[in-house]
C-alpha cells in the first residue's frame, strides 16, 4: 500500500522535475529541479530495498549537480532568464520524443514477455553493500577496473591542463605590477 | 592607578616587544618543512588552553552599562555647562560673544543686554546639540572660563531642546557649592601660577 | 504490528523534531554564554535570570519579523532554500541511533527512526545535501555577497565531502559495515575498544571535516561577516533565517552523535555511567568543542581552506586508508 503510493508520488515528482529542467529558461530553476529529480530517483532505490544504491545516488548526484551550479555561477546571471537565439524546431521535439518512446519500448519488452530474471537475487545473509561488491568484483571486474583507469587518466589530464600556471600567484603578480607602475 | 592618573599615563611603549618573524620559505622543500613544523607545534592547543583557562578563572570584565558606569575623564567633552562665580554666585559669562564667533558648526546663539549695573549679561544662551561636534573650541576661547564641557554623555532625548537651554546648562544657585572647575580645554594648567612671568616694566 | 510501527515512527519523528529544535535554541544560549565567558564577558543578562529567556525573546523576534523577499530574487527558490537546510538536518537524524534500546511498559523502543544498513552513508549524504540550502539561497538572492557565499559553499562542499568520505573509510573497513549500530556494537568492550585508538588520524580528519560541513568557525567562510556581510544569508530575515540557524545547530548535534558513535564508543556503558548518559556527555562535549574552537581560533582564508583540504587532509586520508588496508591484509 505504502509502496504503491510512494512509487506513484515519486514517479510523478521526478517527471515534473525533469520537465521543468528541460523547459525552464532560467538556469537556476533548471538546475534546482535537476538536483531535486536526481534525489527523487533515489527514492525508487529505497523502495526496492537497495539502500546502498539509493544513498550512492544521493551522494554522487548531489556532488555532480553542485559542480554544475558552480559552472552556471561562473557563466551566467542565474537570476535572469536566458534568451535563446534559435528557438527549437518542432522536428527536434518530435524526434527526441520518438527516441524516448523507443527506449521505453525496448526496455519494456523483456518485462512484458516475463523473460526478465534476477541474476543475483537478494538474500538475507548478504547485505546490500556486500551484494554490490560481489557483483562488481566478480562478474564486472574488468569493466570496473577499466573504468577506474579511465577516470584516473581523465583526472591526471585535468590536473595537467589546469595546473600549467598554478604556481604563479595572481595577487603577488598584481603587487609587482603596482610597484612597476609606481616606479615609472 | 585610579581616575585621572590612569588617563594621564600615556607611556605605553614600555610594554612593546619585537615579534620575531622567520624568513619566508623559498623552495618547496622548505615550505613543506615549515608546514610540518607548524602543524606539529601545539599552537592550536595552546589557543584552546588559553580560552578554557579564561573561562574557568571567570575573570569577567563586563560593565553592565545602565546599572554600572565607567568613570569618565574630567577632561571629557560632554554636554556643556555654564558656570557661576564661586563667591558671588553671579554668572561668569560676560556676553563677549567669542564662543558664538568661534563655533565651527555655528551652533551657539547668545543674546545679551546690559543689566542695572551696566554689566552685559546674556539673556539667552543656547547650543544646538544637533549640530555641535563637541570640539571644545568654545570652552577654549572663553576668557572667563564660563562655558565648559560637563561629564554628561547620554545625549539621547525626546526633544531637540533638551540640554540646550541656558537654564539646563547653568549651575543652579543652590548647587553652587558642588560646582567644580573644569580641567580640560581652555582651563589654566595646574602649574599656571609658577609658569607665569611678570611683565617687565620696559613694555 | 503495522499500525504500531507507524505510530511508533511518527512519535519518534515528532520527538526528534521537537527535541532538537528546542536543543538548537538552547545551544544558541549556551554558545553565547560560553563564548562570553571565554572572552571575559557576561553574555546575555537582561531577559530572565541570567538571560535564560533570551532564547524565547529571539524566537518571538524571529517569528514576528517581516518575511522579506528582495525584488531581484528568484522567489520560489529563495523561499525554499532555508527549508532544505533545516529539513535535511533533521532527515539526517533519521538514521542515527541516539540511545540504547529501552522498554516502556513491556514495549521495546529502539531510538532510531529508520534502521537501514547503510546508515553512515545516508547521514553523510543527506548532510551533504544540506549544503544545497546555502548554495540555492546565495544564488537566488540576487546579491553579490550572497553569490560569493554560494560560491564558497560549492567549493567547500565539493572538497570536504571528499575528506569526510575518505577519513571514515578506514573505520568502515575495520568494522566491516556501514550501519551505525554495528559501529556501536563493535566498540562494546569498554574504553580500550574505542575506534579512536585504532584510527586516531581518521578521527582527527573526520572532526576537521565536520567543522567544515557544519561551517563552524575555523571554516565559516560561507557567512563570515568581515568578508561577505553574512554570505548566503545576507538577504534573509525572520523565520527563514531562523531555519538556517536551526539547521546549523541540528547539524552540530548530528556531527556530535556521528563522532561519538563511530570513534568514541557510542552508547555503550562507560564504567559506571549508563550508555544513554554516556553518549549525551560525549555529544555535549563536541558541542562545547565547536564553541570552544570558535572562541579560540581565527578563521582561515578560502585559499588556505582549499590548500588544507587538497594538499594536506586528502593525502593524509588516502595514506591512512592504504595503511589500514595493508595492516588488515597481513595481520
Ligand atoms: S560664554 Fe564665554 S566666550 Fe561665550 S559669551 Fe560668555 S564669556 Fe564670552
Ligand atoms: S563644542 Fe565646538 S561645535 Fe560645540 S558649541 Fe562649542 S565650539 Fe561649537
Amino acid at each position: 500500500m505504502f509502496e504503491v503510493v510512494a512509487f506513484y508520488l515519486f514517479a510523478a515528482l521526478t517527471i515534473v522535475m525533469f520537465v521543468i529542467t528541460v523547459t525552464s529558461k532560467n538556469a537556476l530553476y533548471a538546475m534546482s529541479s535537476l538536483a531535486a529529480g536526481m534525489i527523487f530517483i533515489s527514492a525508487f532505490f529505497f523502495l526496492l530495498d537497495a539502500d546502498f544504491l539509493g544513498v550512492v545516488q544521493i551522494i554522487v548526484y548531489s556532488g555532480a549537480v553542485m559542480a554544475l551550479y558552480a559552472f552556471a555561477m561562473m557563466f551566467m546571471d542565474t537570476t535572469k532568464e536566458v534568451k535563446e537565439n534559435n528557438p527549437p524546431k518542432k522536428i527536434v521535439f518530435f524526434l527526441s520524443g520518438m527516441i524516448a518512446l523507443l527506449l521505453v519500448l525496448i526496455l519494456l519488452t523483456p518485462i512484458i514477455s516475463d523473460k526478465v530474471k534476477a541474476l543475483y537475487p537478494m538474500s538475507d545473509e548478504i547485505g546490500n553493500t556486500e551484494a554490490v561488491g560481489i557483483v562488481l568484483f566478480t562478474k564486472y571486474l574488468v569493466p570496473f577496473e577499466v573504468a577506474a583507469i579511465m577516470l584516473l587518466v581523465a583526472m591526471i589530464a585535468g590536473i595537467i591542463l589546469a595546473s600549467k600556471r598554478m604556481d604563479e600567484s595572481i595577487t603577488l603578480k598584481i603587487d609587482q605590477e603596482i610597484e612597476q607602475k609606481g616606479a615609472e | 592607578m585610579s581616575g585621572l592618573e590612569q588617563f594621564q599615563d600615556r607611556n605605553v611603549s614600555q610594554n612593546y616587544y619585537r615579534v620575531k618573524i622567520e624568513p619566508y620559505p623559498k623552495t618547496p622543500w622548505e615550505k613543506f618543512k615549515r608546514v610540518v613544523r607548524k602543524s606539529l607545534k601545539p599552537d592550536l592547543l595552546i589557543g584552546l588552553k588559553i580560552t578554557l583557562l579564561e573561562m574557568l578563572r571567570f575573570n569577567i570584565h563586563t560593565i553592565q552599562y545602565p546599572k554600572e558606569k565607567l568613570p569618565v575623564s574630567p577632561r571629557f567633552r560632554g554636554i556643556h555647562r555654564l558656570l557661576r562665580l564661586l563667591e558671588s554666585g553671579n554668572e561668569r559669562c560676560i556676553g563677549c560673544g567669542l564662543c558664538e564667533k568661534i563655533c565651527i558648526s555655528n551652533c551657539i546663539r547668545i543674546d545679551t543686554k546690559p543689566d542695572e549695573n551696566g554689566r552685559k549679561i546674556p539673556t539667552e544662551y543656547t547650543i544646538n546639540f544637533g549640530r555641535c561636534i563637541f570640539c571644545g573650541y568654545c570652552a577654549e576661547v572663553c576668557p572667563e572660563l564660563a562655558i565648559v564641557h560637563g561629564q554628561e554623555y547620554e545625549y539621547a532625548s525626546e526633544q531637540r531642546a533638551q540640554f540646550a537651554m541656558k537654564e539646563d546648562m547653568l549651575t543652579p544657585l543652590d548647587k553652587l557649592k558642588e560646582q567644580k572647575e573644569y580641567p580640560g580645554f581652555g582651563a589654566p594648567t595646574p602649574a599656571a601660577d609658577k609658569l607665569i612671568k611678570k611683565t617687565p616694566l620696559a613694555y | 504490528m503495522e499500525t504500531a510501527f507507524i505510530i511508533e515512527t511518527i512519535v519518534k519523528i515528532l520527538v526528534v523534531l521537537g527535541l532538537f529544535s528546542a536543543l538548537a535554541g538552547f545551544a544558541t544560549y549556551v554558545e553565547r554564554k560560553v563564548l562570553a565567558f571565554m572572552q571575559r564577558r557576561l553574555g546575555p543578562m537582561h531577559v530572565g535570570p541570567y538571560g535564560i529567556l533570551q532564547v524565547l525573546a529571539d524566537g518571538i523576534k524571529l517569528f514576528t519579523k517581516e518575511d522579506f523577499i528582495p525584488q531581484g530574487a528568484v522567489r520560489p527558490i529563495f523561499m525554499i532554500a532555508p527549508v532544505i537546510t533545516a529539513a535535511t538536518a533533521f532527515i539526517a537524524m533519521a538514521a542515527i541511533p541516539m540511545f540504547p534500546e529501552f522498554t516502556i511498559g513491556g514495549y521495546t523502543v529502539r531510538p532510531i527512526i529508520s534502521d537501514m544498513n547503510v546508515g553512515l552513508l545516508f547521514v553523510l549524504g543527506v548532510m551533504g545535501i544540506g549544503l544545497y540550502g546555502p548554495l540555492l539561497a546565495g544564488m537566488a538572492s540576487g546579491n553579490k555577497w550572497s553569490l560569493l557565499g554560494a560560491a564558497r559553499t560549492a567549493i567547500q562542499f565539493l572538497s570536504y565531502e571528499v575528506v569526510t568520505g575518505l577519513s571514515v573509510l578506514a573505520p568502515v573497513m575495520i568494522v566491516g559495515s556501514l550501519s551505525l549500530i554495528d559501529f556501536n556494537n563493535y566498540q562494546a568492550g569498554g574504553v580500550g575498544n574505542w575506534l579512536v585508538w585504532k584510527q586516531p588520524i581518521a578521527f582527527i580528519l573526520f572532526l576537521i571535516a565536520g567543522f567544515a560541513e557544519t561551517n563552524r568557525t575555523p571554516f565559516d567562510l560561507l557567512e563570515h561577516e568581515a568578508e561577505v556581510i553574512s554570505g548566503y544569508a545576507t538577504e534573509y530575515s525572520g523565520m527563514r533565517w531562523g531555519l538556517f540557524f536551526i539547521g546549523e545547530y541540528a547539524n552540530m548535534f548530528t556531527i556530535g552523535f556521528l563522532v561519538s558513535l563511530i570513534f568514541l564508543g557510542g552508547f555503550n556503558d562507560l564504567w559506571f555511567i549508563p550508555g544513554a548518559i554516556a553518549i549525551l556527555l560525549k555529544v555535549f562535549f563536541f558541542i562545547f568543542l565547536f564553541i570552544w574552537a570558535r572562541a579560540s581560533w581565527p578563521h582561515v582564508r578560502p585559499d588556505q581552506l582549499m590548500w588544507l583540504c587538497w594538499k594536506v587532509l586528502m593525502p593524509i586520508a588516502v595514506v591512512n586508508v592504504v595503511i589500514t588496508g595493508i595492516v588488515m591484509m597481513f595481520f
